[in-house]
């Protein structure tokens, strides 16, 4: 695995110093509520700013207004909006979509590579071009669609058709989000399924025999490293990857890398009673050596808690096994453990897994002045598999949410802006979503990089003054750190309003063979998605309410 | 009425400018009919300069469709391609890579650079990061499949063609695990090829020195039209010939001493002087230009010159040149391994090796003395004296007095004061580089099965 999927922390988390590290929902109320607070701030201004005294009485009547908006939605009116945003949606050819989806996996096969040598990585590519393609299809189509709906409604003005109907405004942004996510909705069920079909039939019998097509459910751990002394160390040795993913561990020294796995019993073993440990580590070797055979490594069991002798803590080693690099291997330990030199028979869940439900398992590697490479993901627990089509609907259910959300936000953009304007801003939210993005602002934000704010590098560039040269020390430099720490603050802001958008992309793990995580993945898009919809369609509906039909 | 009139007459205008700007594009874009001069400007600039699709090589269909649908924007995919396929490098995403890879070359088909890029780093980056050797060749295999590829999509590419020619002899031949490497070459690893070869990599079931070379060959004749910038053309042109005496010293490394050794040597001989010796070189002499052989004797050259000062200033140039490719060296051990002498002094030599290992002490002790004292022999022949600066010939010699002492000490005996080659001993003891080999080979005959 090249990606470590971490569950999204949703509530809070106690910290070590009795702090809290507060989780997605409570962060979600505070943005949320800040930027109601602010919105219904600047309005109150406006409002009293253009009509002072009479100002008050004005902002309670629409303040008022929109609560009761709130309160009478109607689902039937949406329902009819929904209804007429898809037909219109449907007469401006918006499945004309399907021509290009077919024209692409018509010639597919052409540029995927021959079939008669179907790998796990070909699959893996198969998977990750169908979900990729299907996603750069739909996508777009939705986007332009909805950017382009309210604006042109006013443009034609039949919009004031439906204005001076009993339907209300809210109900009018809520029905063209419905509606548009509902045919993308249609698109995207016709694709996948066609996808669906194209990866069954493009991998032979005898590849899926193997296994080649799985969704295989892991159970993460977490993971410790032991240095080459034996002291505890956040990570293992770097040895000279430009990717600091993995770490490594020495052979033939008290270097460790131990792995704790939570909430073990019974239930995690197979109907034999084996565990399936699954590793994917990868050697580095500081010399050639013995290239007949691959670096070996073992794991070893602990129970601290069952000490056999005073400070000897309850361990059983197996036997040392041959690393096979970037290729999942499963070994699966049997539950009944002979220690040798013991006579007693100890068992994997009762003798080994402790009060708290936790497992621990260390790796050692077993050649001197090797390396074994290692990160999180590399070994995990491997329950009972999916099939495929679990997992695959999974990450298609990834697509459609990232549609919902697309929808949302061109919808509301485009009660406020001109079509073309409302799709470069939700483009530009989309792009600016993206994990790399957002590690860039968050190093931007956090003061990562060296040379400092706006102005300060600026002025650095302007003198060539070195990132490590510190700033003078007076009032000018002062003011401008000031303002470059207000500018970051304002850049923190803008990102917490900027969509997260990896934990919609499921398709890695599909095409690695895995299942979707929900903690680590689903939920977290469910989560996303919801927590744009209410301040969306809020401001949408706010935005159409303030707006002035008349004005093209 | 009068907007009816202004609509006509502006599609009347767009009609004209249409027709007008249809006539340089039919000028410049008319097919050609197949006879030479025919078609418009393009069409016969295409067939001046062998430009045309199936004149730079194979056409790919899925290719050529591709970079029409992209338009104008193939640069803008392909550097987003290659900022991909960096990423998934350092990440080891190796099945991406390679798909990354084969859309970068659909892009570019007749790009030699991406080709040759690429490939290298199937060949050479990429295998390394495996640990199991079979695993390894993999890559070796996926990095020289893929410039084949690249020499069938651009037949005219010497670069290509000499870096096929280089992933065979230097990676398979010359790499650490070139012992497994070369098994694998004719007995691939995939079961999907049940132990024999992959038809794709080696169609002809050589050896991988003999694939190089024939590699090389074609390298030499695409080398005539189109010329290289890689080697000094003396060098790259030896190619050849140093891959046919690798073939020759490599059947020696794996025991093999007899006929087939031989007439490997002799090949390796002619080759290096009959064909190689004969290649014409052109240099420039004091603004003048001559064309030199490396085989041309003093009589060659007096009858290639106008004066003596030209004759000297040839003489210079050709000895120059020899030096450059070491040419005397490999005429010289050419000669000497082509001659039988030298075999059976090697096939002592490896049987000592061979009776040491299984510690059968006597024969080890009779074969490597007779091997040492063929050898003595050899190296003081008239000719032959620069075989003694030869390394991998002195370690041979150095590891057969070690295994023939070494037979004295584990039978408790006296190892005898004189004994042939002790002078070559003598002369190396002080070299640390030589002797730290040769006890390693020493160490590995207990190891090696």
């Amino acid at each position: 695995m090249s990606f470590d999927p971490h569950p999204l922390l949703i509530w809070f988390q106690k910290l070590p110093n009795g702090g809290y590290l507060l989780g997605a929902i409570p962060v979600w109320f505070i943005i949320a509520g800040g930027l109601a607070l602010l919105v219904l701030s600047v309005s109150a201004v406006s409002v009293f700013v253009t009509h002072r005294g009479a100002g008050g009485k004005l902002f309670l009547r629409e303040l008022s207004g929109c609560i009761s908006d709130v309160l009478s939605l109607s689902p039937r009116r949406i329902g009819a909006l929904a209804k007429l945003t898809f037909l219109e949606a449907y007469r401006r050819k918006a499945l004309a979509v399907f021509v290009v989806f077919a024209l692409l996996f018509m010639f597919a096969g052409w540029f995927m590579g021959d079939s008669k040598e179907i790998t796990n990585d070909q699959v893996k590519v198969y998977i990750s071009f169908v979900l990729r393609a299907i996603s750069w299809l739909v996508l777009p189509v939705v986007l332009v669609l909805s950017c382009f709906g309210i604006p042109e409604d006013i443009r034609l003005r039949s919009l004031h058709t439906v204005v001076t109907k009993p339907a209300r405004r809210l109900e009018i942004v809520l029905g063209r989000v419905i509606g548009f996510s509902l045919i993308g909705t249609v698109v995207l069920l016709v694709m996948s399924s066609v996808g669906y079909i194209w990866i069954v039939r493009q991998i032979p019998k005898t590849a899926k025999d193997q296994g080649l097509l799985s969704c295989r459910v892991p159970v993460y751990g977490s993971l410790t490293f032991l240095d080459r002394a034996g002291t505890p160390a956040d990570k293992g040795i770097n040895t000279g990857d430009l990717w600091e993913f993995r770490s490594y561990i020495e052979g033939a020294t008290a270097a460790r890398a131990i792995w704790t796995f939570k909430n073990m019993d019974a239930s995690a073993l197979d109907s034999e009673g084996n565990l399936h440990l699954e590793n994917q580590f990868t050697a580095f070797r500081s010399y050639k050596g013995d290239m007949k055979r691959q670096l070996l490594f073992d794991f070893k069991f602990i129970n601290p808690e069952k000490p056999i002798a005073p400070n000897q803590p309850l361990t059983f080693t197996t036997d040392a096994r041959q690393v096979n690099e970037f290729r999942g291997v499963t070994d699966k330990i049997n539950r009944k453990l002979g220690r040798e030199g013991d006579e007693k028979t100890y068992d994997l869940i009762d003798d080994f897994v402790m009060k708290d439900g936790s497992l621990i398992v260390e790796v050692s590697c077993i050649d001197r002045e090797q390396y074994l490479g290692m990160a999180r993901p590399d070994l995990f627990v491997r329950r009972p598999d999916q099939p495929f089509y679990i997992g695959y609907a999974k990450a298609v259910l990834g697509i459609e949410l990232l549609l919902i959300l697309v929808t949302i936000m061109s919808v509301t953009a485009s009660t406020f802006l001109k079509g073309p304007i409302a799709a470069v801003l939700t483009s530009c939210l989309l792009m600016l979503g993206g994990e790399d993005s957002h590690n860039f602002m968050d190093e931007l934000v956090f003061g990562k990089f060296k040379g400092g704010g706006f102005l300060e590098s600026i002025y650095r560039i302007i003198t060539h003054m070195n990132p490590t040269t510190d700033l003078p020390d007076n009032p000018a430099f002062v003011g401008m750190r000031f303002f470059d720490a207000g500018l970051t603050n304002f850049l923190w802001l803008c990102k917490q309003v900027i969509p997260r958008l990896q934990y919609f992309n499921m398709s890695d793990y599909v095409s690695n063979g895995f299942d979707v995580p929900w903690d680590a993945s689903v939920v977290p898009s469910i989560l996303v998605t919801l927590g744009y919809l209410v301040p969306c369609v809020l401001l949408g509906y706010f935005a159409l309410r303030i707006r002035e039909l008349e004005s093209k | 009425m009068n907007n009816m009139t202004t609509a006509q007459s502006r599609k009347l205008t767009y009609l004209g400018g249409i027709v007008l700007l249809l006539i340089p594009i039919i000028w410049l874009g008319l097919p050609s009919d197949g006879k030479a001069g025919s078609g418009g400007k393009l069409a016969q600039l295409r067939s001046q300069y062998e430009l045309g699709e199936s004149d730079l090589g194979d056409v790919d269909p899925s290719s050529a469709a591709m970079n029409l649908v992209l338009l104008g924007m193939r640069g803008v995919a392909v550097n987003l391609l290659w900022v991909d396929l960096d990423k998934q490098k350092d990440m080891k995403r190796w099945a991406e890579m390679q798909a990354v890879t084969e859309s970068i070359v659909r892009l570019q088909p007749h790009f030699e650079k991406v080709w040759e890029f690429n490939g290298w780093n199937l060949a050479f980056n990429t295998s390394a990061e495996w640990d199991a050797v079979p695993d390894r060749y993999y890559w070796v295999k996926a990095g020289g499949k893929f410039l084949k590829r690249g020499v069938e999509r651009n037949r005219k590419s010497t670069h290509l063609q000499y870096h096929v020619a280089n992933v065979l002899q230097k990676k398979i031949g010359i790499a650490d695990e070139s012992k497994d490497y070369r098994k694998y070459f004719r007995n691939d690893p995939d079961p999907k090829f049940n132990g024999g070869i992959d038809p794709e990599f080696n169609p002809d079931d050589l050896d991988s020195y003999l694939a190089a070379k024939a590699a090389a060959e074609l390298a030499c004749i695409k080398e005539e039209t189109r010329p290289q910038h890689i080697l000094d053309r003396s060098l790259f042109r030896s190619m050849p010939a140093r891959c046919q005496f690798d073939y020759a010293m490599v059947l020696q490394k794996d025991g093999k001493f007899g006929e087939e050794t031989r007439e490997a040597w002799q090949l390796a001989l002619n080759d290096w002087t009959q064909k190689y010796g004969k290649e014409t070189f052109r240099v420039s002499i004091a603004d003048e230009l001559f064309d030199i052989q490396l085989e041309m004797n003093r009589e060659d050259i007096k009858a290639f010159v106008k004066s003596p000062d030209d004759a000297v200033k040839l003489t210079r140039a050709v000895e120059s040149y020899r030096r450059m490719v070491n040419y005397y060296y490999w005429r010289m051990r050419g000669n000497a391994e082509a001659d039988r002498e030298t075999s059976e002094a090697h096939r002592d030599l490896y049987e000592a090796n061979q009776f040491y290992r299984k510690q059968e002490l006597e024969k080890a002790r009779a074969s490597a003395l007779s091997g040492m004292t063929t050898f003595d022999a050899v190296l003081h022949k008239k000719g032959y004296e620069e075989l003694k600066d030869e390394d991998t010939l002195v370690e041979e010699c150095l590891l057969g007095i070690m295994v023939w002492e070494d037979t004295y000490r584990i039978s408790n005996e006296r190892v005898p004061d004189e004994f042939p080659l002790k002078w070559l001993k003598q002369e190396r003891l002080g070299n640390e580089s030589t002797m730290q080999n040769v006890s390693r080979a020493f160490k590995r005959l207990f190891l090696d099965n």
